[in-house]
């Protein structure tokens, strides 16, 4: 039998099958089953590591869920969570202080980044240009924890290398992590160096599939660099921007480790994300039914932030 | 309210809280005999006890802290008398209860020795996680003769290992807060000794020894357990406040005495470093061992980082007393510690090896050895040794604290603090920063915990803490 023939408009007839054949043998038929055992085992662990605990969060998210105490049982209580997380000032006080934090950081990693991107792009020195690429990828290798441990002590008022360089022209000492403003922008530089260079590699693969001889005429059409970048590089650089805009504020919600190391959320709450207040509500007070509602409306939230980037900075290239 | 009355309150509280003291004392005594009669019946000993586990496996929970890794120079010695393999796992604090809990909850058994802060107690016994030691002391196979309860600093044992008169931990962690300080700083402000109380380190010492970028104390502040702990229940325990009414649970924090300390605090915050809301143990630690800080209060592990020359400029210069008295002319040192318990979920072989180990680590025997190892040992015969009381001059004023002063409900220990410690971090760094007053923090406070204890107010629930 010529499978290719039976997947041709009218090869099916042709190969001797006819409308009655059971639609079921034609699937058979094409399942290749070498490649199903194949993907099988990522697309159950998927599952395992990625929807069952969703799964488990929007159940929770309806039940009295109260870990620490178990003789309370897990009753369904219906909305009532949902209820109890939109009703809790902590909860949006925690988000609004996330969506500051996305707003001041997100802009500022693109740009810089793209920047980056297009000097590295530009340059003469291509073995510079090399090894910059590696060193790119070292702040984003690193462990969000250990950024943390080194944010603590670079900002550290008395022994760190911050208030060390500035004091060496006079100034300071400041008292970064200490003070409510002072903290939540050491918290939004040190995500910025971190996530920074990634904004670069990503922007950096989208430079590279401009056409070159698109960038050679237009640079004949016109003198100026910013024409070349905005008419000729930035149309291939959308689909890279949006796909980080997604990745990068969905990352914000859950930024926990970096923050709570370095600040635990301090001093006060200054730094308390939305991430450590579940954290603190989930894992500290143990109410996993108002923590589980909360993280599913942070999904939503995310989710609709998601369609608004695709609808307003997504565009196709166009050949 | 006038004097009289606030005298009057605060000794009925005191005679109480030293009442509980004493009962505990006298509750842990009338236990320790089961065992010593039961065990004298035979010739006990660890290998031949232990010999129906050789090769059972036990997993521990430790911390990153000096008293664990003196445990674990100890383990091998353990296994090569009795067989049995003890895995440990070492957490960060922040990290231990919520990690605990969730084994728990999920009956997963994967900490056969348990760790069990003061403050968590109530929850791990009353929840059923971890084992009575009566299960142990009352088995001849496996208590040793020599086990004796007595020897433990009875506040210890209450605290650390008993929840309402059960035994279900022995103490193994232990810590007073102790007062140290830097002898060439004080001396170079003319103080031949430290200040007796905190109005006077206010008063004389601040103004004295903060100059030239130098500070004469630090509080550690940070958000989390050493704010409720270390910072605000210091400075209301001094004063003559408390938490709580220990006869009714109604909160306390709004009354003269708790609010008189939270004002001292914010007072006394301008001889401390500016950053002080962020500062944890490690940087007080550090802030007096660079010279930078010329007195703290902290836990008295730490006196072996404040000596050890190759993480502290001051080692010629260190020295400690017990902590400053407050308003009564009565030191309140903190209190703080771990047990260690059996996990309930544990199977019975891996209980048994378990309570064996924990037996030993905390034995009379093994006191001297932990010490020296770097750990701070709940019995009180290691601190008469002669050889111990010269190599750490820390031990008179410890057993000081521990004996004379200690306070077992420095922390209540019921169930709900984790959920209460969390509201003070938050609102105790608030008030530091100005962001809120220490009177609105206060009523804020007790009306948050008032709903958290509705139970025990209202009565559905004992009132033990």
């Amino acid at each position: 039998m010529d499978r290719i023939g039976a997947d041709r408009p009218g090869g099916a007839i042709a190969a001797g099958w006819t409308d009655e054949m059971p639609r079921r043998a034609t699937l058979r038929r094409r399942i290749n089953w070498t490649a199903v055992s194949m993907i099988a085992p990522a697309v159950l662990a998927l599952l395992a590591i990625g929807l069952f605990p969703l799964l488990y969060a929007v159940n929770a998210s309806f039940r009295l869920y109260q870990l620490t105490k178990p003789y309370l049982g897990h009753p369904w209580v219906g909305l009532d969570n949902y209820r109890a997380a939109l009703q809790d000032d902590l909860f949006w006080a925690s988000l609004r202080r996330t969506a500051v934090f996305l707003v001041a950081t997100l802009p500022v990693q693109v740009v810089l980044g793209v920047a980056v991107a297009l000097l590295l792009h530009s340059t003469r020195w291509r073995k510079l240009s090399a090894v910059t690429r590696v060193l790119l990828v070292l702040p984003i290798a690193t462990t969000p924890t250990v950024v943390g441990l080194i944010g603590r002590l670079t900002y550290n008022r008395d022994f760190g290398v911050v208030n060390w360089a500035l004091g060496q022209i006079g100034l300071g000492p400041f008292s970064w992590l200490g003070q409510p403003r002072p903290a939540f922008f050491v918290i939004a530089l040190t995500d910025t160096w971190q996530w920074t260079p990634f904004v670069a590699l990503v922007a950096l693969a989208g430079l590279t599939a401009v056409p070159e001889d698109i960038v050679e005429a237009s640079r004949l059409d016109t003198g100026s660099g910013w024409e070349i970048f905005r008419h000729v590089q930035l149309p291939f650089l959308w689909p890279g921007i949006t796909a980080i805009l997604i990745i990068r504020t969905a990352d914000m919600f859950k930024l926990f480790d970096m923050v709570f190391i370095m600040t635990r959320g301090g001093p006060g709450v200054s730094t308390e994300l939305v991430s450590l207040y579940l954290q603190r509500l989930g894992f500290r007070i143990f109410d996993l039914g108002v923590a589980s509602a909360q993280a599913i409306l942070l999904l939503v939230l995310c989710i609709a932030l998601s369609r608004f980037y695709l609808r307003v900075f997504y565009r196709e290239i166009e050949a | 309210m006038n004097t009289r009355d606030s005298l009057s309150r605060r000794t009925s509280r005191r005679t109480i809280l030293k009442g509980m003291a004493a009962g505990a004392a006298a509750g842990a005594a009338t236990r320790i005999h089961a065992p010593a009669i039961i065990a004298k019946q035979s010739t006990w000993d660890l290998a031949k006890a232990a010999e129906p586990y050789r090769g059972v496996e036990i997993n521990a929970f430790f911390l990153e802290r000096p008293g664990y890794v003196a445990a674990v120079q100890m383990i091998p010695e353990f296994e090569e008398i009795t067989g049995i393999k003890v895995n440990h796992d070492t957490t960060p604090y922040e990290n231990a209860h919520e990690k605990q809990v969730i084994d728990f909850t999920g009956g997963t058994a994967q900490y056969d020795i348990v760790l069990v802060d003061v403050v968590w107690i109530g929850e791990f016994a009353a929840s059923g996680w971890i084992v009575p030691m009566d299960k142990f002391f009352n088995n001849p196979e496996l208590a040793d003769p020599d086990l004796n309860l007595e020897g433990f600093f009875p506040i210890l044992l209450e605290s650390f290992g008993t929840w309402d008169n059960v035994i279900y931990g022995l103490p193994f962690d232990n810590y007073s807060g102790l007062m140290f300080y830097n002898k060439r700083m004080l001396a170079d402000a003319g103080f031949e000794a430290p200040p007796s109380s905190w109005q006077e380190l206010f008063e004389v010492y601040g103004p004295a020894l903060t100059k030239d970028g130098k500070y004469a104390f630090a509080l550690q502040s940070r958000r989390g357990e050493t704010q409720s702990c270390d910072s605000f229940m210091r400075m209301v325990w001094a004063f003559g406040g408390s938490l709580l009414n220990p006869e009714t649970f109604e909160p306390n924090l709004s009354s003269p005495e708790s609010l008189a300390g939270l004002q001292f605090r914010q007072d006394l915050m301008q001889y401390m470093p500016p950053d002080i809301v962020e500062w944890d143990h490690d940087e007080t630690v550090q802030g007096l061992a660079q010279g930078n800080v010329a007195i703290i209060t902290e836990w008295s592990a730490n006196w072996t980082t404040i000596t050890d020359p190759s993480k502290s400029t001051i080692v010629e210069d260190a020295a400690v007393a017990i902590e400053p008295a407050g308003a009564d002319g009565q030191p309140h040192p903190a209190l703080g510690g771990f047990s260690l318990a059996v996990n309930s979920a544990s199977p019975e072989e891996k209980q048994a090896a378990a309570y064996l180990f924990i037996q030993w680590v905390t034995s009379e025997a093994k006191a001297k050895d932990y010490v020296i190892n770097g750990g701070v040992s709940g019995r009180q015969s290691v601190y008469q040794d002669p050889e111990i009381r010269e190599r750490y001059p820390y031990a008179d004023a410890l057993v000081e604290s521990w004996s004379k002063y200690g306070n077992p409900i420095f922390r209540p220990r019921f169930p709900e603090w984790p959920q209460i410690s969390e509201l003070i971090a938050e609102t105790g760094s608030e008030m530091m920063l100005g962001s809120i007053s220490v009177e609105d923090g206060a009523k804020q406070l007790d009306d948050q915990i008032r709903e958290i204890l509705k139970d025990y107010i209202e009565g559905n629930k004992p009132r033990l803490q």
